[in-house]
């Protein structure tokens, strides 16, 4: 789905803003803290529902106001999809097409988005769970409901190390009996997401280093190996060694949640033995690999989102991202400008407290 | 310190501890009894003593019942050897609506859920083991909530409880709206998920 009209009420610095975006390339241009990128995650938002700054929804809406309501049409099909959302504090209503969503998991799918923002060096920098994060969103948006599983193995974990704080180190018979079940349904469950999440790292790297290379116009290879916690033929057997374990610590020691993904550039950890400008790149260079994913396996681009990325990419970078941009809707914002021998296809600026379309497209 | 009259204060904590009700509720529905007819008020009161005093768990099933046994063991025609296993009596209410099954049934009085501090102690996982033993049960149907918790329980029953016995062990077919509550599932959909119930 193309974005056409987006409506905001009362979201974060907008009082009221109606725009049209472009089929193609936007460009957000203006001063630090005009808002860009509170634009970037209205957009975002209505994709997710979630802030990718992680904010809460509170913060979302504008002071003085008690809720925040972002609207946009779109293109869908040769259809007109309406998606509405309204932000209050400890609330979010969403409708499409004027219908309530009972779960936020029907939002998935109606419209898809990338974004990259200058947290996204974290995925690359930070410890596994960031990394972890990465690869489960890419399953949940290629199959809305694998969402189940995701939350099916999150409540396992919980419930098992309910059970083994209550065993405190021994346990009762009702109780052991209670954690073969529990264990049973770990193993299940961890063992299905972790097999997931290894054939989507094999589907993606390549196009991952693909990426790297037009960033970097290098020859690399950058190569990701999925350390699991467990080394068994099943992961059953795994838990079933690691219950004395974890009965004494009371806390479930193997299973998805704790695995790391190890990306490597040219063999050399990303982690810890790159530099930031190549961590930057690769974090790049992975957010585009999901996006290209996305597209092949979906067959329609999503929107793509790039927060304040110019800044942080050396000038033969950043034209090199923008001159292979993937096809599709993007939007990007920066505050210093673009590349001199980039053509958006619009751009919008912040001038004053006003959002000036200034260029569109001269082909129309 | 109390803004409220103590009688009303007494009612909006009372109203409180029942669940789903929040203190802003509790408040509302205390405020509209305090407005509402003498004789409306004092019905509501008259049923929730009589409920108490009249109404109680089978001694069999634990279904709800006036007296020691439910109308449902009372009732000489229902199939004796078939059990639905449910998490609460409300369970059998939706299941009795879709009149696709005559035998009896056992109420768990909730589901294993440690996070609450529920093991099959809590629950009536052992009188369910009593009963397939002396009451020459043949069928088991286990129709716990189709959500974490239920499907926990149901694997308990399926391979702890009922594995020293010769008893055909199902499990209420799928079908069923996954993370739901039974008694959200329409007439038709647990119909035929009891019919097309699968051996466990
Ligand atoms: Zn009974």
């Amino acid at each position: 789905m193309k974005l056409a009209t987006v409506w905001l009420t009362d979201f974060r610095n907008y009082e009221q803003l109606e725009i049209n975006l472009d089929e193609g390339f936007t460009a957000v241009l203006g001063p630090n803290g005009a808002g860009k990128s509170n634009l970037l995650e209205s957009l975002a938002l209505l994709a997710t529902l979630k802030s990718f700054r992680r904010a809460p929804t509170d913060s979302l809406v504008r002071k003085g106001a008690d809720r925040a309501i972002v609207r946009a049409t779109g293109i869908r099909d040769d259809r007109e999809v309406l998606i509405e959302l309204e932000l209050a504090k400890g609330r979010t209503r969403a409708q499409v097409n004027r219908q309530p969503l009972k779960r936020t998991r029907d939002l998935l799918g109606a419209l898809r988005v990338t974004v990259f923002g200058p947290d996204d060096l974290a995925l690359v920098k930070e410890g596994p769970s960031v990394r972890r994060e990465y690869i489960d969103d890419l399953i949940v948006a290629l199959d809305p409901p694998a969402d189940a599983v995701l939350s099916d193995l999150d409540r396992i974990l919980k419930q098992r190390n309910a059970l083994l704080r209550q065993m405190s180190g021994s346990g009762d018979e009702a109780s052991l009996l209670t954690l073969d079940i529990w264990d049973d349904k770990l193993a299940a469950a961890g063992e299905h997401l972790t097999i997931r999440r290894e054939n989507l790292l094999v589907d993606l790297m390549p196009l991952a280093t693909e990426s790297y290379r037009v960033l970097s116009n290098t020859e690399v290879d950058v190569v990701a190996f999925y350390n699991r916690s467990w080394d068994t033929e099943h992961m059953a057997e795994a838990v079933a060694d690691s219950r004395a374990n974890d009965q004494r610590r009371g806390t479930t020691s193997v299973g998805p949640h704790r695995d790391d993904i190890v990306v490597t550039v040219d063999g050399f950890d990303s982690r810890t033995e790159c530099s930031q400008g190549e961590q930057r790149t690769l974090a790049l260079a992975l957010r585009l690999a999901g996006h290209r994913l996305l597209a092949e396996r979906l067959g329609e681009s999503p929107l793509l989102l790039l927060d304040d990325v110019l800044s942080e990419l050396d000038p033969d970078r950043a034209r090199a991202l923008l001159n292979s941009l993937p096809p599709g809707q993007t939007v990007i914002t920066s505050a210093q400008g673009l590349p001199p021998d980039t053509v958006p296809d619009q751009v919008l600026e912040h001038r004053g407290d006003r959002l000036e379309v200034v260029k569109m497209n001269d082909l129309d | 310190m109390s803004a409220y009259a103590k009688p009303v204060e007494v009612l909006i904590d009372e109203l409180g501890r029942l669940p789903g009700i929040g203190p802003k509720s509790a408040q509302r529905i205390a405020f509209h009894l305090l407005k509402a007819d003498r004789v409306d008020a004092q019905r509501l009161a008259d049923a929730v003593v009589e409920l108490k005093e009249k109404v109680a768990f089978c001694e069999t099933c634990f279904n709800v019942a006036e007296g020691d046994e439910c109308t449902i063991c009372g009732d000489p025609r229902r199939e004796q050897h078939v059990l639905c296993v449910v998490e609460e009596p409300k369970d059998i209410a939706a299941l009795e609506k879709t009149g696709a099954f005559n035998g009896r049934y056992h109420v768990l009085l909730g589901a294993i859920n440690p996070l609450e501090g529920i093991g099959p102690e809590q629950i009536k996982m052992r009188e369910l083991a009593l009963r397939v033993a002396q009451d020459d049960i043949t069928e088991v149907i286990i129709c716990t909530n189709p959500n974490l918790e239920g499907e926990t329980t149901a694997a308990f029953i399926a391979n702890k409880i009922l594995a020293p016995f010769e008893v055909k062990v199902t499990r209420l077919a799928s079908g069923l709206p996954v993370g739901g509550d039974l008694e959200y599932a329409d007439e038709l959909t647990l119909g035929r998920a009891l019919e097309g119930r699968q051996a466990l």
